[in-house]
């Protein structure tokens, strides 16, 4: 193999994919990444054997090969020079690097040990494209409320569904819930995306991205993104129906400004951490407020209230970061928060219903 | 159905490939069906399907080809096989009334019962009496324990075993439950660290978690190890009094340990040091020489190796501080002699402990052990080698010439002098007194042994 490319292109190329090359592993093999020339590019890969990351970069192609080399001496190497061509080429499976007065040699082994990277059948499979902007809004807010209890593993991912013709996503850790609807759909989708995949995908997006193509069948799933793929096992396992938990009907319902209610949760939350962060919400129908109150018993308390348009009388308790977490990822300017008593679920929206999301929080025991 | 041919498969694969390879790509394979159009194997994911179906096709056909089957093609599927069974069992969704935050998706029984019954009480079955090596340091400890696990709850209740670290007290707690355990299995005996009871404590308290006193109160046996972490929390220890008083109450055995005794860990509550030792404490030592060797001898023969007494001696002469530490040797001594294809013998060894021992200062001057003793009692090198005779001075300057001795060998009047004494019988009588004192008190033991630990560190 003999080949040159720019530094920023490989430089990007392997801090995208160098992360997930694992060096406790039991396959020595997996700590390094796989360079391998492709056409008149250069393919950079790296798995953990759960998900791999493959990122194509332009590259002056002397003399095609493939060697695998050790992902962290390579990438911070690469990472120190200057914005230059580099040179790559293998001798004796050892990779010679060579840009502007830097010279290493790197030992690498022999690409045939490699993991195969899997493939997807195109053909039989589901495919969405999805603008950078919906795919990014819809995992950020549903994976928040994924678990990362390991005795659960379907809850430790997000689940891609059909329901009504409409893709929806959602996620749940045992005490929160979160659902999204994404794009109108025909096909019938029922898959568990790891969370750690999406992470990974969302890390890859950049800014010139403008769409990622997801592509799917029952066992794995593969994004692009531009230049990058990531292909990924799915999680095996039926997720919990939760539709049935969504409160249909609620006794209370609380209108109020966004800015508002995160206001006055992160200033109860402050003297909320030595409860465990527990913060009680009270709605007055007569003077149209929302409260919270939370006690320190060692340092003081606070009421906070907010103007709110309430339809009864009501009080609840909530864990205060649950609840910051889900005004975090909540769009729009008002609020509908909903409830009915201590123990029943509470619901989040917008008001604003064309943003196709909600966040269920159950309430602590007060 | 095709087990026992996929087992004569993957018994002819492993002699081919690294053993690494083999466990990350064959574990969870099986031949799922075998008929006219081929030949269907499961394996774990979608990485070893790729893997499979380019790097070990070939290798599969030609081996089945030798049992007699000629399977046309192989197809690989990704195992989903518990995905049924799972699925009924671990996620249920719970919508009864009584709602905690964690009954959103509440799981299955199993996740609720678990932390009583799982039988084996988070013992480890490997710790059992009988690969428990006695010697006179421990030899007490192992008798109470017998006792106390012949006659469960009647016997030393509680029975509180204290000793350094690596010296055998998990192995003998859990021997305890093992054994109990094997007597009725109907017993319910639950091991855990005490650093677990109030990580649970405190999630009882934050999140209100129900079920907490239950599972510490409906046990027969609670093992409870590294005792001396809970010191200092006052209300775990209130906890933890209740839930003695409890199981103490209806006869059920309580089995602690700790690094230090009782009395010795500063921060435990009156009520708890009294409760400690009304049972029976008892101290595990450092093994001597000859145990030292009967452990490395047993340990041997477990991984099928007879070694001969000289390596033995040797690995026993320097390994003095832990048990683990000698185990670890060995296994080094082992392993190094499997690789190299070496006798492992007292050359071999030698070799090898020398990196051990490198790690330890090799020049230990008398002033560094004065020095020491002295910053470990707070006081100034120039006290400790003045003419005072406050008690506060006399036992570290003791101390100081037990160790001058016994770490570097040095002569008497030697000794005399590095402490501004200008009489040897002094040293004659101090170094005297501190080795009949490490026997008997319990302090001066683990203040030496703190010291020796710190020169060596």
């Amino acid at each position: 193999m003999e080949l040159t490319v720019t530094q920023e292109n490989l430089n990007h190329a392997l801090s995208a994919v160098s992360r997930v090359a694992n060096t406790k592993t039991q396959l020595p093999i997996l700590s390094n990444i796989l360079l391998r020339t492709d056409g008149n590019r250069l393919l950079v890969a790296a798995t953990n054997l759960e998900i791999a990351i493959t990122q194509y970069i332009g590259a002056k192609i002397t003399k095609p090969g493939a060697i695998t080399i050790p992902a962290r001496l390579m990438s911070e190497f690469i990472s120190s020079l200057p914005k230059e061509s580099v040179e790559l080429k293998v001798i004796n499976d050892n990779l010679h690097i060579k840009s502007g007065t830097y010279n290493s040699v790197i030992n690498g082994y022999i690409a045939d040990e490699f993991p195969e990277l899997p493939t997807i059948n195109e053909s039989s499979s589901i495919q969405y494209s999805i603008k950078v902007e919906d795919f990014k809004k819809a995992v950020s807010q549903t994976i928040i409320t994924t678990s990362s209890d390991s005795t659960r593993p379907v809850l430790t991912g997000v689940y891609w569904h059909s329901y009504n013709n409409q893709l929806y996503l959602a996620a749940t850790d045992g005490y929160r819930l979160s659902e999204r609807r994404l794009v109108g759909t025909k096909s019938d989708v029922s898959v568990i995306i790891p969370t750690q995949t999406l992470q990974e995908v969302m890390r890859n997006i950049i800014d010139d991205s403008s769409e990622v193509d997801i592509l799917f069948d029952e066992t794995q799933v593969r994004f692009r993104i531009n230049d990058a793929e990531i292909i990924s096992r799915l999680i095996d396992g039926n997720f919990p129906d939760y539709r049935q938990l969504v409160p249909k009907v609620s006794e209370t319902t609380v209108t109020l400004n966004k800015l508002d209610f995160v206001r006055i949760t992160k200033i109860a939350g402050l003297f909320a951490r030595e409860s465990g962060g527990s913060v009680t919400l009270t709605a007055d129908s007569n003077k149209g407020v929302l409260s919270v109150h939370s006690i320190a018993s060692q340092m003081g308390e606070n009421t906070s209230e907010a103007k709110a348009k309430v339809t009864a009388d009501g009080q609840i308790t909530l864990n205060s970061r649950y609840l910051s977490e889900a005004l975090s990822v909540i769009d729009g300017e008002n609020v509908e928060f909903s409830f009915s008593g201590k123990i029943a679920p509470c619901i989040l929206k917008s008001t604003d219903p064309k943003t196709d999301y909600y966040h269920i929080i159950m309430p602590l025991k007060s | 159905m095709y087990h026992a041919l996929w087992q004569s498969v993957l018994g002819e694969i492993e002699l081919t490939v690294p053993h690494a390879t083999f466990t990350t790509w064959f574990k969870n394979t099986e031949l799922v069906d075998q008929n006219d159009a081929g030949v269907v194997i499961s394996v774990a994911n979608i990485f070893a399907k790729k893997q499979f179906e380019v790097k070990f096709d070939d290798q599969i056909k030609s081996i089945l080809s030798k049992q007699g089957i000629n399977p046309k093609q192989i197809s690989y599927i990704v195992s989903t096989s518990n995905k049924n069974t799972r699925s009924n069992r671990e996620t249920t969704i719970n919508s009864s009334s009584q709602v905690t935050a964690d009954d959103l998706i509440s799981t299955s029984p199993r996740y609720q019962s678990q932390p009583v019954t799982a039988s084996v009480g988070g013992l480890n079955p490997r710790y059992t009496f009988d690969n428990f090596i006695v010697g006179s340091s421990n030899d007490l400890a192992y008798t109470a324990s017998r006792a106390v696990a012949a006659n469960p709850g009647i016997k030393y209740n509680p029975i509180y075993l204290y000793g350094g670290v690596g010296l055998g007290k998990t192995h003998l707690m859990q021997a305890i439950g093992n054994e109990i355990i094997k007597n009725d299995p109907k017993m319910r005996v639950l091991y855990i660290s005490s650093e677990t009871f109030v990580n649970e404590f405190l999630e009882y308290i934050r999140f209100k978690k129900k079920g907490f006193s239950e599972k510490y109160r409906n046990v027969d046996v609670l093992i409870i190890d590294d005792m001396q972490f809970i010191a200092g929390k006052e209300k775990t220890q209130e906890e933890f009094f209740h839930t003695f008083n409890h199981l103490h109450q209806n006869n059920k055995q309580i089995i602690i340990c700790s690094d230090k005794p009782p009395k010795s860990i500063p921060t435990l509550t009156e009520r708890l040091r009294s409760r400690f030792e009304m049972g029976m404490a008892i101290d595990i030592q450092m093994p001597d020489f000859e145990t030292r060797c009967a452990i490395l001898n047993i340990k041997a023969s477990l991984s099928g190796v007879t070694l001969r007494k000289d390596t033995i001696e040797y690995l026993a002469t320097n390994i003095k501080t832990n048990i683990r530490e000698l185990e670890g040797a060995l296994n080094r001594l082992l392993a190094y002699a499997e690789m190299r294809g070496v006798e492992p013998d007292i050359s071999t060894a030698e070799g090898l402990l020398g990196n051990i021992r490198q790690s330890r200062p090799q020049h230990l001057s008398s002033k560094q052990i004065i020095d020491r003793t002295a910053k470990h009692f707070q006081l100034d090198v120039s006290e400790i080698c003045s003419e005072k005779r406050d008690k506060y001075i006399v036992v570290p300057r003791q101390i100081a010439m037990y160790l001058l001795r016994s770490e570097l060998h040095l002569s008497f009047p030697k000794i005399a002098n590095e402490l501004g004494r200008k009489d040897h019988t002094t040293a004659i009588h101090s170094i005297e007194k501190i080795e009949k004192a490490i026997k008997l008190d319990f302090l001066i033991r683990e203040q030496v042994s703190s010291i020796r630990e710190k020169l060596y560190a």
